[in-house]
């Protein structure tokens, strides 16, 4: 690998650690607000009304967050009954053919978000509640979680080209 | 091209791209934004994110994570050691006792976890070496615990329940009671079994004798006290939200809060276990909700086609199937692709084809979108048991013992899957089995 790809890919797979780190903590917040509320609403009775809502935005962050890190720790669920019987090198030529998928999607997917965000931006747009919080913010999140799944995805491509090249070099 | 052309289509490339061994979400959701970017046009370029936002209001969604994580710090509190030591001591006298006593604790774990990898892991872990050791059969017990773990996705709380849920459009309450008495039934089937079969063959099951199980009264009641944690675990979670207190969401959340207050009170809340689980946690949400979100992408795009009328018109219209035709057909068709597919996958591929013809058949009952979640959760159970593709069968494969061989795992699978079909033959002649105890209930979803 050349030095600048291999530096690209220690610092991608990084940073996906440290986000997916962040994300993982993530889920003693929603717990913990989701107990909050309860306890408010049945013993103080005073219901929290931005509870449910700052789940729903967290849960969003969680999965978004940990995209990165779960692409690169290859915990995604695989169909694997004829890919798990192939050598490693075969592996590699098989994800390096069908990795695509996963980066088109993620490209329409970024698109998509984009437009949404410069939507939200443009008309300032709003949660319709009593909360009433600004989307703006997440959806600034979940875009800038694509890019760093897009990021992860191309580290991948390079992992899987390293691993055909190392295989041919244990050869010759 | 015809509709139904461009469905078949669409299936095909996905099972093709699927039988590559690509991540699953990748594969439906590039099937499902190529088809949408071909068939709508460029204006189809924000349908795949704006599923986010459809997800988002899935609010039920939540108690995913939280019973991932209520799943492994269970494991690893150390309430199922408590637990197993009783059972082992109150039934290792009988016939078959300790394979039944699992099936038991099974039961016990289900009623505290939606998913099946908490009873998995404690029953490959803790009962299977016990049982090894007084000599039961080898076959035997590697189906007891993987029949018996299976039953966490039936018993209430059920992950697959909410998801199916969400997708039918139906009250997750209601379809947490309506798996009650199948589950009970199943596990009263397996017990049956196990018993059965250990009389007719004592060497399969040998009893305990030894002292280690012939303890003075006293001490048989005191150890019944490893009950009380998980039976205050299951009051706060399921008690608290049929009283109404809490939310469905909420109660994950005081489940997962109890359990790991049980972890603390024993000591097992280290730093180490805590990064593992919530990593673990958030590994396991992450491919659920990616999975999830682009099979919305799919859903969108295939609802846009009106294949479900098609099908519809094909068995009711052209070839005049009775609706228990078309349901035994399904269920069928179900438990093939369950052996290849998935559950997840299943769930959120074929769930949109088949959801609006179970609404459109008439079977003489109400509430058959909930009844027909309960054959399709034992469905799930069959799928997660029988090879090629089980998650069971992999998880086991890494937890149990050395002794046990695949060839072992393979064959011990059969009798269980068997007695899942009969639960659902049952239920399908007896619908009441499933409907009775949340048409007794009215509580809010």
């Amino acid at each position: 690998m050349p030095r600048f790809i291999a530096a690209y890919v220690r610092a991608v797979d990084r940073i996906s650690d440290y986000v997916g780190y962040l994300a993982a903590s993530l889920i003693f917040m929603m717990g913990g607000t989701l107990i909050y509320d309860a306890i408010t609403r049945n013993l103080l009775k005073m219901p929290v009304h931005w509870a449910v809502e700052l789940t729903q935005f967290t849960l969003a962050a969680y999965y978004f967050m940990g995209g990165p890190i779960t692409i690169k720790n290859d915990e995604h669920v695989r169909m694997d009954l004829w890919y798990s019987t192939l050598l490693r090198r075969n592996r590699a030529k098989v994800d390096l053919a069908t990795i695509g998928c996963m980066i088109f999607y993620l490209a329409i997917m970024l698109t998509g978000g984009i437009s949404s965000l410069i939507y939200a931006i443009q008309t300032n747009e709003k949660r319709f509640s009593i909360w009433n919080p600004s989307v703006i913010p997440i959806k600034a999140l979940l875009v800038v979680c694509l890019v760093l799944m897009l990021m992860q995805s191309i580290a991948e491509v390079f992992k899987h080209i390293a691993a055909l090249r190392e295989e041919k070099q244990n050869e010759l | 091209m015809s509709y139904e052309m461009i469905a078949l289509i669409l299936f095909g490339s996905m099972m093709v791209l699927l039988a590559t061994g690509q991540r699953v979400f990748a594969a439906i959701g590039f099937v499902a934004t190529a088809a949408a970017l071909l068939l709508y046009g460029p204006g189809a370029i924000e349908l795949p994110f704006n599923q986010v936002f459809k997800l988002f209001n899935w609010y039920a969604m939540l108690t995913l994570p939280m019973f991932i994580y209520m799943g492994y710090i269970l494991a690893e509190s150390g309430i199922a050691e408590d637990l197993y030591k009783m059972l082992h001591v109150w039934f290792g006298r009988y016939t078959g006792g300790l394979a039944i006593g699992t099936i038991f604790l099974m039961v016990i774990i289900s009623a505290m976890n939606g998913l099946s990898v908490a009873g998995m892991a404690i029953g490959a872990t803790i009962a299977l070496p016990e049982m090894i050791r007084r000599g039961y059969d080898k076959v035997l017990i590697s189906g007891v615990v993987q029949g018996g773990s299976s039953l966490g996705i039936l018993l209430p709380p059920s992950v697959v329940l909410v998801l199916y849920g969400m997708i039918a459009r139906q009250p997750v309450s209601k379809l947490w009671f309506a798996g009650v008495f199948p589950g009970l039934l199943m596990a009263v089937l397996f017990i049956l079994y196990i018993y059965i079969r250990a009389k007719l063959n004592p060497k399969l099951a040998p009893k305990v004798t030894d002292e280690e199980v012939n303890m003075p009264l006293r001490e048989k009641l005191a150890l019944l006290r490893a009950g009380i944690i998980p039976f205050a675990i299951f009051f706060l979670m399921t008690g608290l939200f049929v009283m109404g207190y809490v939310s469905l969401v909420e109660s994950s959340a005081v489940g997962a809060a109890a359990a790991t207050l049980a972890a603390i009170a024993k000591r097992r809340f280290t730093w180490p276990v805590v990064r593992e689980t919530s990593m673990k946690t958030l590994g396991v949400s992450c491919m659920f909700m990616w999975l999830i979100l682009a099979a919305l992408a799919f859903g969108s795009v295939f609802d846009g086609l009106g294949a479900v009328k098609a099908v519809e018109n094909l068995f009711i219209r052209q070839w005049d199937l009775s609706p228990w035709t078309v349901i035994i057909m399904m269920q069928v068709s179900f438990i093939v692709m369950g052996m290849f597919l998935d559950d997840t996958a299943m769930l959120v591929i074929v769930a949109p084809l088949y959801i609006p013809l179970v609404k459109a058949l008439d079977l003489g009952f109400d509430n058959q979108l909930i009844w027909y979640g309960v054959l399709y959760t034992i469905t799930c159970q069959i799928a997660y048991i029988t090879p090629p593709f089980g998650y069971n069968l992999f998880l086991m494969r890494s937890l149990a013992p050395k002794e046990i061989t695949l060839v072992d795992i393979y064959r011990s699978i059969w009798p269980f899957a068997a007695i899942m079909v009969l639960t659902i033959v049952l239920i399908m002649i007896f619908p009441e089995i499933a409907l009775w105890l949340p048409e007794q209930m009215k509580v809010k979803g």
